[in-house]
């Protein structure tokens, strides 16, 4: 008998393709309620089924060729991401309603005054449309996902997928509100790539089929009962991840705050679900190369992502970059899980599948907060450029205040949530095998630093982003009217804060209850007392993170410390707006914004790789032009600064010839490793 | 009984936390001028300056928000808890399970953080380029710090500081030339932190809030102390559940080492000079690599062919 819940999850993935059909035809708000209303209770749909433990259930619909017919599951793996998806969904989906009333409130003032501006003009046009098409691409949306999280065969993945990315692309679409800001420019637009991720659709389809045996079709259940030969695993298993990490490549942010909020909440997830599902669960037999390339992609993304979001000179763009560098991580995560389980040792597999869990969770909550945050922020400062806010604090304190909430749990501090992720993407590390030699090792260590560095980045990407847009004085006059929003928006971003701030105080009640399930569904054994309601540790005696306590003894002291400097304060003096000792201008009442910080500056710049032509001196032109072709390293150089280099600002400039001894230990380091890796343990040339 | 104990340690251990920073400035302070041929400042003049500066008025720009009145006393707050996980004259304090590497480097990190969100708020110039170049410095600084506690945990096999300073207690955190590269590591940490005091963020505080801010920076000083003299010389430390002649011979051992690093700080300022503040970003990269060396040190140590 078919699980009653699959059953009502089918339904609803089909009420919300209805809704999204019909949404042209019925009144906007009934189209809005009735998204947040299915997705909602999507949420409660899969926190059933895995509170309850329900058992793997296929629903099979007689759709396709005679003999054959779409497959749907549900397992705890999909209920997991399922919850998360529709999590995210039902906040868009909100968001959607809320922005969607203040823009027709808005335009109802501007034409009852008789505003005959072209702004009014523009608004009448623009902002019904843009609304309606938002609320039909968000339940196709979330229908696409739903479809592709319970599918069990490769043509229902694959129907999933199509339906999921080309509506995610009509969010791309849709157009601005009339009270936002103008069109995206020409550079955001090349970032828009072909509706269907079709590349990545096919490699995951060949995928598929190479994990399935021959003359059987390509359903999850035949590839568990009957496991193919190991070349086509490694072939079906190289493909997956190309195919994974290609369409996480092709999420890319827009200026539109529900496609970055479908991002953070559905698309990032969704991608993780396809590795989690086709890495590590559907092949019979695991290597533990494949979680080598999962670090090496994974690293890179993190780092990457990490310093994009330092430097990005947008709020939005920079709270997509954090975004994505929580994927990175979760990659990290599936790869160390990856090589512990190759080496049978569960224990050390379960950290490093938590941490990913967790941080799936984690981004999917704070990553819809931090998107529909910023996109708040923006709109009411009238600039997403972090060079044209600050103050919003003053003005827009709730949207602030949510900001920080999601940046506390996308950066590595404590107690957020994604501290607790990194603590425990550091205990798969420590417990990953020691085999191998060097060899393997090195990438371990590597690793470790790829997450130290990513962290750190992440955290000066916050501070960037608090100091410059929230705090500080505003930068310019539009940006000192900003206004906070409105109309029910405040409650979706205090809601979501207050998820995203539980679950950093309660990573191990989130693990125990919602994640434990797919970890035995994966590993064979749980969690075990590794995850407490209240602490993560490695084992039931010895001690670990436990987030409430520490939350506790911080908030004792701190709360010490201001009481005692309040019981010695005098009353303060208000001094005017300080501009370095020069005389204020008159056109100027909130100090010229030059003098403040605009927000470069908050990572160190590249070193320079050998010698190069940019910045050569301009009485050399003749010099530099041969010398450039003749000059390897430049090009590396320059490839390198283009790919870190956000959109629309100009690569930093060398630094001075000191780096040169830093180059030298750099060389010298990689000189000891060599020599290192030819020798073994025992010291004996091997 | 044994919790009473761990109690009692551990208001000890707070105590000494409040009263040895101020006499740690002072000391500092009077032995850099004895160094340089000067006569010295007395020893209690940091806190007559903390003192006078409660009793100003503070001078507040108009545009700075609530996050310029708070920042100094998170900061503050945030490093008090820092130095209450590590360990100074005792193993086996109350708060001995909380005492996680990865935690206390990341509370070092929020003290900062805070400093530089109350920097940023002031609007002024001179405090925004010191939170860019504190925000740069620390891109390479935290890593370094994150996997220094990394390959110490590879070493002891746990974050907990306890279980480590026990690990090294017993001589069991190899290989040797992992820590002691480990070691490097962190001095170089420390020595560019000695040489950038409060790296400017301080500029616009006054009244108490100046006060509060520069107790932070004598905190954290003594923090990075206590954090080299556990880890690396634990001697002298009481075990857990020991009694007070160990706790006596744990505090002497305490000042003991204290009086040795701040003797060492001093004569390397003296002798090298403050790390100038364009070279501290190649300081911390150092201090990264090494700290890397150090971790692939001990994994390759343990990895079998």
């Amino acid at each position: 008998m078919t699980n009653p819940i699959l059953l009502f999850l089918s339904t609803v993935t089909v009420a919300l393709l209805l809704v999204g059909v019909l949404s042209g035809f019925v009144p906007r708000a009934v189209a809005g309620f009735a998204t947040i209303g299915l997705s909602g209770l999507g949420v409660l749909l899969c926190l059933l089924s895995l509170v309850s433990g329900a058992a793997t259930n296929v629903l099979a619909i007689p759709i396709g060729p005679p003999g054959r017919s779409l497959q749907l599951a549900l397992d705890p793996i999909a209920a997991y991401f399922l919850l998360v998806v529709f999590l995210g969904g039902t906040a868009v989906a909100a968001g959607a309603c809320r922005t969607g009333q203040a823009a027709t409130g808005k335009l109802k003032a501007d034409t009852s005054r008789a505003d005959t501006s072209r702004a009014g003009t523009a608004a009448a046009g623009t902002s019904g449309a843009g609304t309606s098409r938002e609320l039909m691409a968000i339940p196709l949306c979330l229908a696409g996902f739903s479809t592709v999280l319970l599918a069990s065969d490769a043509v229902t993945l694959v129907v999933g997928l199509t339906l999921a990315s080309a509506t995610y692309s009509l969010l791309d679409d849709a157009a601005p509100l009339a009270h936002a800001l103008p069109p995206s420019s020409a550079t955001k637009r090349q970032a828009i790539r072909s509706p269907i991720a079709v590349p990545a659709v096919l490699l995951l389809l060949i995928a598929l089929c190479l994990l399935a045996p021959f003359g059987s079709a390509s359903n999850f259940d035949g590839i568990h009962a009957v496991p193919v030969d190991p070349n086509r695993t490694t072939a079906a298993v190289g493909l997956a991840i190309v195919g994974g990490l290609s369409l996480l490549r092709h999420i890319r942010s827009g200026h539109h705050w529900t496609h970055d909020a479908f991002m953070a909440g559905a698309a990032i997830p969704c991608v993780l679900y396809l590795l989690v599902r086709l890495v590590l669960d559907l092949p019979g037999v695991l290597q533990a190369w494949w979680g080598f390339a999962l670090l090496l992609a994974g690293g890179t993304i993190a780092v990457a992502n990490g310093w994009q979001a330092a430097r990005h000179p947008e709020l939005d763009g920079s709270v997509a970059c954090l975004t994505r560098r929580q994927a990175g991580l979760a990659v990290i995560g599936l790869g160390l899980s990856l090589i512990a389980r190759s080496a049978d040792l569960p224990d050390a597999a379960s950290f490093g599948l938590a941490a990913s869990l967790l941080l799936t969770i984690g981004s999917g909550v704070a990553g819809t907060l931090a998107s529909l945050a910023a996109h708040a922020l923006g709109r009411g400062a009238g600039s997403y450029r972090l060079a044209r806010l600050g103050g919003l604090v003053q003005s827009m304190p709730i949207a602030s205040v949510s900001l920080a909430a999601s940046l506390l749990a996308l950066s590595a501090l404590p107690p957020g949530v994604g501290f607790a992720a990194l603590w425990l993407l550091f205990q798969a590390i420590l417990s990953a095998p020691r085999t191998g030699g060097l060899v393997f090792q090195l990438p371990l260590g590597l690793t470790a630093a790829a997450l130290a560095l990513s962290s750190a980045l992440a955290t000066a990407a916050s501070v960037r982003l608090i100091g410059i847009a929230i705090l500080s004085r505003p930068r310019s006059v539009r940006g000192s009217a900003a206004r906070e929003v409105g109309s029910g928006l405040p409650a979706i971003l205090l809601t979501l804060s207050g998820f995203s701030i539980l679950l950093g105080l309660l990573p191990g009640l989130v693990l125990k209850a919602l994640a434990d399930p797919v970890v035995r569904a994966l590993i064979g054994t749980g969690l075990g007392a590794r995850a407490g309601w209240a602490t993560l540790s490695t084992s039931a005696a010895s001690p670990g993170y436990a987030a409430l306590p520490l939350l506790a003894l911080l908030a004792l002291t701190i709360a010490s410390v201001i009481l005692i400097a309040r019981r010695f304060r005098n009353e303060s003096r208000i001094a005017g707006v300080w501009n370095e000792g020069l005389a204020p201008s008159p056109n100027m009442p909130f100090g010229d914004p030059v003098t403040q910080s605009a927000g470069a500056g908050f990572v160190p710049a590249l070193p320079a790789i050998g010698w190069s032509t940019e910045g050569a001196p301009a009485a050399e032109p003749a010099a530099a032009g041969p010398r450039a072709s003749a000059v390897p390293f430049p090009s590396l150089r320059n490839a390198l600064m283009r790919r870190l280099t956000p959109a629309g600002q100009s690569p930093s400039s060398r630094l001075p010839a000191t780096i040169i001894g830093l180059w030298a230990i750099v060389l010298a380091f990689s000189a000891l490793l060599l020599v290192l890796s030819l020798f073994d343990a025992s010291g004996i040339p091997g | 009984m044994s919790v009473i104990i761990s109690i009692v340690a551990e208001m000890l251990h707070l105590a000494l936390m409040v009263l040895a920073p101020l006499v740690v400035a002072g000391i500092m302070d009077w032995l850099d001028a004895r160094l340089a041929g000067r006569e010295g400042l007395p020893i209690l003049l940091p806190w007559r300056n903390l003192v006078r500066l409660s009793r100003k008025t503070a001078v507040v720009p108009e545009s700075a928000s609530r996050v310029l009145s708070l920042a100094p006393a998170i900061s503050l707050g945030t490093t008090f808890t820092a130095a209450a996980l590590v360990p100074s004259f005792t193993l086996g304090m109350a708060l001995a399970p909380l005492a996680d590497g990865l935690v206390v480097a990341s509370l070092l990190s929020m003290a900062r953080v805070a400093g530089s969100l109350g920097a940023l708020d002031t609007g002024t110039a001179a405090s925004g380029v010191a939170a860019q170049h504190g925000s740069a410095l620390a891109v390479l600084a935290e890593p370094a710090l994150l996997l220094f506690v990394f390959s110490l945990a590879l070493m002891g096999g746990s974050f907990n500081l306890d279980l480590i300073i026990g690990q090294q207690r017993e001589g069991m955190l190899l290989p040797a030339a992992a820590s002691a590269v480990a070691l490097t590591s962190l001095l170089a940490l420390v020595f560019a932190e000695a040489s950038d005091t409060s790296a400017g963020l301080d500029l616009d505080y006054s009244g108490i809030d100046l006060a509060v801010s520069h107790a932070t920076v004598w905190l954290r000083r003594l923090v990075w102390i206590d954090l080299i003299g556990a880890l690396f010389l634990p001697i002298g430390m009481a075990a857990p559940d020991e009694g007070l002649m160990q706790w006596g011979t744990g505090l002497l051992c305490w000042v003991a080492k204290l009086a040795i690093a701040v003797i060492c700080l001093c004569c390397s300022r003296t002798l090298l000079g403050r790390v100038a503040r364009r070279d501290m970003a190649d300081l911390a990269g150092i201090a990264v690599l090494l700290a890397l060396l150090a971790a692939i040190m001990v994994l390759a140590s343990e990895g079998t062919v």
